[in-house]
């Protein structure tokens, strides 16, 4: 069971500051509840006041601001996010990503910005939003500020936010023409072994320049600059492609992983290489379509 | 005292309003308050699916879903199924099918199956293991399961009098 809480269910972001303000010590914010309610019950954690932020308009919606940025509300469930025209439309990789986190369930129940917020070191959209350089925008008594995706995770289920502080939105930047991002992971159980996100541009047949970031290996995604140098100046097809592929892989064995249930730190080094040639091969496709 | 509120829900088309705390899952209140003890709670992680029920026609780990989240909405569960004394396609092709032995996990196999068959009345094989892959079974090994879910496509394709359910 889980332990007591009061439950304030504030209609805007001033209203559940004003509840901070007011709670106790030990107080969250809630959303989906799928990791929050998880270690509450499982007396990993303890609160006496759950703000809830499902109710604030504000904290909802997909959209495009005029500079082409996809905006996601921060309360949006991965449903909301999977089944997204706008999503589908402008980064579908993290579509087809949001279809495949967990279980149908969790998916109907869980956020985005929970999942950010809880900073487990296996989240599928950190990793992928990490990869498009993406940001988010908080929300405290201090006023507002945008951090980069890369700037919120600092450790295993720690982030930038201050305690107060609500996260309002994710900003995922517009692909530039020719661009391609794309994700992949292998998961025995809910949560993935090992992920691997790409972002790359190919001008004239040729990788212009390549981003790879690699999750559920270390504490938080990383960005493997090795990994996506690596890829830079390939050819998108024949010998050259799987040749640069194979030297990319490579870099990914100076990333300090940890073995985990799912396996020794070198068998998951061994999977976000093999996942890294899957991303990378769908980013191209995805970048040449554009083309 | 501790706190408590009032939600009102309708739960398999019966509204209800039930004073509960803040602390009580969707289970709890279906199980303990409801007396609708249809929907088994087994991993208390939504891992297993055992507690799946449907909050606005969407599968939710009742195990891990706040009640007070229920409030104004409506809750399907696996006694809402059947229509007078006739059982809905997927649980007379459960039957049919073979697609059960201890029962346990059946509850939440039927309604995450209803789930997946209200948004595909024609699902591929593919959308019918997507949709149940979070429903864990211990007896049948899924063949039958994922058999039956698909004849009762079959099923409510032809007789379009149930298409209600």
């Amino acid at each position: 069971m889980i332990p007591r809480f009061s439950l304030t269910r504030p209609g805007s972001i001033e209203e559940a500051l004003d509840a901070f303000d007011r709670a106790a010590d030990d107080v969250a914010y809630l959303a989906g509840g799928t990791e929050l309610l998880q270690v509450m019950k499982m007396g990993l954690a303890q609160f006496t006041t759950l703000i809830d932020l499902k109710g604030i308009a504000e904290l909802k919606g997909i959209s495009v601001l005029p500079v082409g940025t996809l905006r996601i509300g921060a309360t949006s469930t991965h449903r909301d996010i999977e089944r997204s025209p706008l999503v589908r439309e402008r980064a579908a990789g993290l579509a087809r990503l949001e279809s495949r986190i967990a279980n149908v369930r969790v998916r109907n129940a869980g956020t985005l910005g929970g999942n950010l917020a809880f900073a487990e070191p296996h989240s599928d959209p950190a990793t992928f939003l990490l990869a498009c350089g993406a940001s988010l925008t908080l929300a405290g008594r201090a006023g507002r500020r945008e951090l980069e995706v890369a700037e919120f995770a600092v450790g295993p289920l720690a982030t930038a936010r201050e305690q107060d502080e609500v996260l309002v939105e994710i900003l995922i930047p517009a692909a530039r023409p020719g661009e391609g991002r794309a994700y992949d992971k292998i998961a025995f159980f809910e949560r993935p072994a090992a992920s691997v996100a790409v972002r790359l541009t190919v001008v004239d047949g040729s990788i212009a320049d390549a981003t790879v970031a690699v999750g559920s290996l270390t504490d938080t995604p990383v960005v493997v600059t090795g990994a996506g140098g690596a890829l830079q100046g390939a050819p998108v097809l024949g010998d050259g492609f799987a040749v640069a592929l194979d030297a990319a892989a490579m870099a990914l064995g100076g990333v300090e992983a940890m073995a985990d249930l799912n396996g020794s730190a070198d068998y998951k080094r061994h999977l976000a290489g093999v996942l890294l040639g899957r991303a990378a091969g769908v980013a191209v496709r995805e970048a040449t379509a554009h083309a | 005292m501790h706190e408590t509120l009032e939600i009102r829900l309708t739960v398999n088309e019966r509204s209800e309003a039930v004073r509960i705390e803040p602390r009580e899952t969707l289970a709890d209140v279906l199980r303990e308050r409801l007396s609708l003890t249809g929907t088994k709670v087994s991993c208390d992680a939504q891992v297993c699916g055992a507690c799946t029920v449907l909050v606005d026609d969407l599968a939710m780990s009742g195990c891990t879903f706040l009640a007070a989240d229920a409030d104004g909405r409506s809750v399907r569960t696996v006694e809402g199924l059947a229509r007078d004394g006739r059982l809905s396609p997927v649980q007379q092709a459960f039957i049919d099918h073979a697609a059960f032995q201890c029962g346990f996990c059946t509850p939440g196999m039927l309604m995450a199956a209803t789930a997946i068959l209200e948004e595909h009345p024609r699902p591929s094989r593919d959308q019918v293991v997507h949709g149940l892959e979070g429903n864990l079974c211990r007896c049948t090994g899924y063949e039958p399961i994922i058999e039956a879910v698909l004849a009762a496509a079959d099923a409510g394709t032809v007789d379009e009098g149930v298409a209600g359910w």
